[in-house]
């Protein structure tokens, strides 16, 4: 009994020294991620990017050594979410955290983090409003306002000036339209129709058929991965919507785990998003080999990069400021760095990376015989546009 | 001339001592509290678990309602207490009756469609009404904040005593007294003339009809009973967790509950408690081991139980002892 009771007294002394500790010791990062159940691969490329980075970096950032400690959430799950970081943060006493795909499972723990003063890096979700709910979260992924407005500016330089939204009827698709809808307007250019689709849609025959119909310069879609974005393009291609010169404008449809997936249907499919595993530099392509290499079946996308430059931003923060949160964060606030999917700057204000935009279409690769996300126009240097709405 | 009484077994006591299970409950609680402080977050989810799989069982053991949409009831508490939360006060009791009205209301009006149905047409009304309720919170999302979830829940002091601190102790103390209030009621029900008529009804709805029990009416009574207590465990989750999501209504959730119950046994109330605490331990403790493979020992463990005990572990104590007696 006598033991329990020092264990739980240490329990609360060790919480509060956490505050004041600085010297060189073993910095823990917990990551909350799925590593189970239909969105295990995400929590597996987060896993591949940080054993990537150290393998690049070491697994020591200043004085100090780093260890990262996994924790399953499952999916969309914030109970789940909350107590597993509770007692990373009370048991394991990590410093950082990282990870959080959902939105909910992110925003479940800002109470946490303003109690702990523990600095959080998003490696996924993408909505915008996380950010303002505690001081101590940073992204490194982007935010669905950040490429879905580009697109729309984008489209209407190019002479498009008609589009229909279709989007899946779910939060993340909701803020796509509403991106792209308030973008496009603004910029000029008329939307006909926003088209909603049920989540468990399979036939997207009657949708594809009134956007026909209506004969728009393009369509504008977000649609979740996988299946039902390989039945929206097949549709979209049988009902000839291509060759009446309908465009399709998407985002992270074409992500790199999806795209094989395509087969010619496919090719001339036109995205923006932030990164491409195509893209075109020297540190990208390190990336991807080292990548490979240490993980043969390893599929690199933005999830992965999300990671990546996440623990990039981790190790920087212990560089700076050893386990001290506020001044960890403070710390990387304006950050600049070289990033493989191109230069980042983490925003002062927003707290999420600034990043080029890149406007792609998917081609099939001469050399490798693959389908690859061909980057052919850039946007630089996109803030988190949704921050303000 | 024998004596012809019968009276009948009571059930939830062990041994035949009173309150010997209740003592045993609260020992447990309290050395859990003492030998892992840095898991009260773990326990506390445990515990309200163990309260939804309590309204199962009454809903399931007791009256033998087949139903996979028990998280219609618990979401529908959840989203209640959170907003109420959110609009109105802060204050935690408050908050649970309100969940407590929203599952129970919810649990009538559902219930008095779903009672005359029975069989797999039951469990198929059971499993749309709560995928109807995931659809409506989905699309009024200014109400409900969709599937970003409804945040701003911010807790008042429990009784204005105990604030809710950030290792979770006031939580798991105040989740506990909450369940042990209604297990002890549902216990009381369980031998209560209404207890004994719902099993009766378990048995065999026609001899009950054939007595004169008012089956429907009884059917709807325990299903309400039922979706109330969901509804607390919908409100303590809100509460404690303070952001409510479109998984609260989740078909998993009400599946994962049915696999507790059936774990622990149906139709007792400590194999709800049992059921619920081995899987979740098992479940937290595999997957912190090997966050990749745990749901391989879940799937093996639910087939062991379900092949060598098939009335769940409450009835290892008796399955082990015709073993030692050698008796099939």
């Amino acid at each position: 009994m006598k033991s329990s009771f020092f264990r739980f007294s240490a329990a609360a002394t060790l919480l509060l020294s956490t505050a004041v500790a600085g010297q060189a010791e073993t910095i823990k990062v917990g990551v909350v991620a799925p590593f189970s159940g239909p969105f295990a691969l995400y929590g597996k490329q987060f896993q591949e990017a940080i054993e990537v980075y150290q393998a690049q970096h070491g697994t020591s950032a200043g004085e100090h050594d780093i260890e990262f400690i996994y924790k399953d959430s499952g999916g969309p799950n914030p109970d789940q979410a909350r107590s597993l970081t509770q007692e990373l943060l009370i048991k394991e006493q990590v410093d950082y955290l990282a990870g959080y795909v959902f939105t909910p499972n992110a925003l479940s723990v800002a109470p946490l983090l303003d109690q702990s003063e523990t600095p959080l890096v998003i490696f996924n979700a993408a909505t915008s409003a996380i950010n303002a709910q505690s001081d101590f979260y940073l992204r490194t992924s982007y935010t669905l306002w950040q490429v879905s407005a580009p697109l729309a500016e984008w489209a209407y330089e190019q002479g498009i000036r008609d589009v229909v939204t279709t989007v899946t009827d779910y939060g993340p698709g909701i803020d796509a339209e509403n991106a792209f809808v308030t973008a496009f307007e603004e910029a000029g250019g008329t939307i006909l129709d926003s088209i909603r689709m049920p989540l468990s849609t399979s036939d997207f025959t009657p949708f594809i058929q009134s956007i026909r119909e209506q004969s728009p310069d393009a369509l504008f879609t977000f649609l979740p991965g996988g299946p039902p974005t390989f039945g929206f393009t097949k549709t979209y291609n049988e009902n000839g919507l291509r060759e009446e010169g309908i465009m399709f404008l998407g985002t992270a449809e074409t992500e790199e785990s999806n795209l094989q997936g395509f087969g010619d249907a496919g090719i001339g499919l036109t995205t923006a998003y932030h990164y491409s595993a195509d893209h075109d530099s020297e540190l990208n392509r390190e990336f991807i080999a080292k990548n490979v290499e240490m993980h043969p079946d390893a599929v690199t996308n933005w999830a992965t990069i999300g990671a990546y430059d996440g623990t990039h931003v981790i190790y920087e923060m212990v560089k700076n400021a050893g386990a001290d949160g506020p001044a960890a964060v403070e710390s990387v606030l304006g950050l600049e760095w070289e990033s493989p999917r191109g230069p980042l700057t983490m925003d002062p204000e927003t707290r999420t990376v600034i990043q080029n935009v890149y406007i792609r279409e998917v081609e099939r690769d001469e050399d490798s015989g693959l389908l690859v996300n061909r980057e052919k126009g850039v946007i630089a240097t996109v803030g988190d546009l949704g921050w303000a709405e | 001339m024998t004596d012809t009484t019968i009276t009948p077994k009571r059930t939830g006591r062990i041994a035949g001592i009173p309150f010997l299970g209740e003592a045993i409950l609260i020992a447990l609680v309290l050395a859990a509290y003492f030998l892992f402080p840095y898991n009260l977050a773990f326990l506390t989810r445990i515990l309200i678990m163990v309260l939804l799989v309590l309204s199962l069982d009454l809903v399931l053991g007791f009256a033998g309602i087949a139903t996979l949409g028990q998280a219609a009831m618990y979401g529908t508490g959840a989203y209640a207490a959170g907003l109420f939360a959110v609009h109105v006060t802060g204050a935690p009791l408050p908050g649970l009756v309100v969940g407590a009205l929203a599952g129970a209301v919810l649990a009538f009006i559902s219930g008095l469609v779903l009672m005359r149905a029975r069989g797999l047409t039951l469990i198929m009304l059971t499993i749309a009404v709560a995928s109807i309720c995931h659809e409506i919170a989905n699309k009024a999302r200014d109400v409900t904040g969709g599937a970003d979830g409804l945040r701003g829940i911010r807790m008042e002091p429990v009784l204005g005593l105990f604030e809710f601190d950030f290792i979770g102790k006031t939580a798991y103390w105040y989740v506990f007294v909450v369940v042990f209030v209604v297990f002890l009621l549902l216990k009381r029900l369980a031998n209560a003339p209404l207890g004994l008529s719902l099993k009766g009804l378990h048995e065999s709805p026609e001899r009950m009809a054939a007595i004169g029990a008012p089956v429907y009416r009884r059917l709807v009574l325990a299903y309400t009973l039922g979706g109330g207590i969901a509804g607390v465990a919908g409100a303590l989750a809100a509460q404690v967790t303070q952001l409510v999501s479109l998984e609260v209504y989740s078909f998993n959730l009400s599946a994962e509950a049915l696999i507790m119950l059936i774990l622990g046994g149906t139709g007792r109330l400590y194999g709800a408690i049992i059921g619920t605490v081995i899987f979740m331990t098992v479940h937290h403790v595999a997957a912190a081991a090997d966050p990749f493979n745990w749901l391989f020992l879940i799937g093996l463990m639910v087939l062991g139980v379900v092949f060598f005990l098939p009335k769940g572990l409450a009835h290892l104590p008796t399955a082990l002892t015709r073993l030692v007696r050698g008796r099939t």
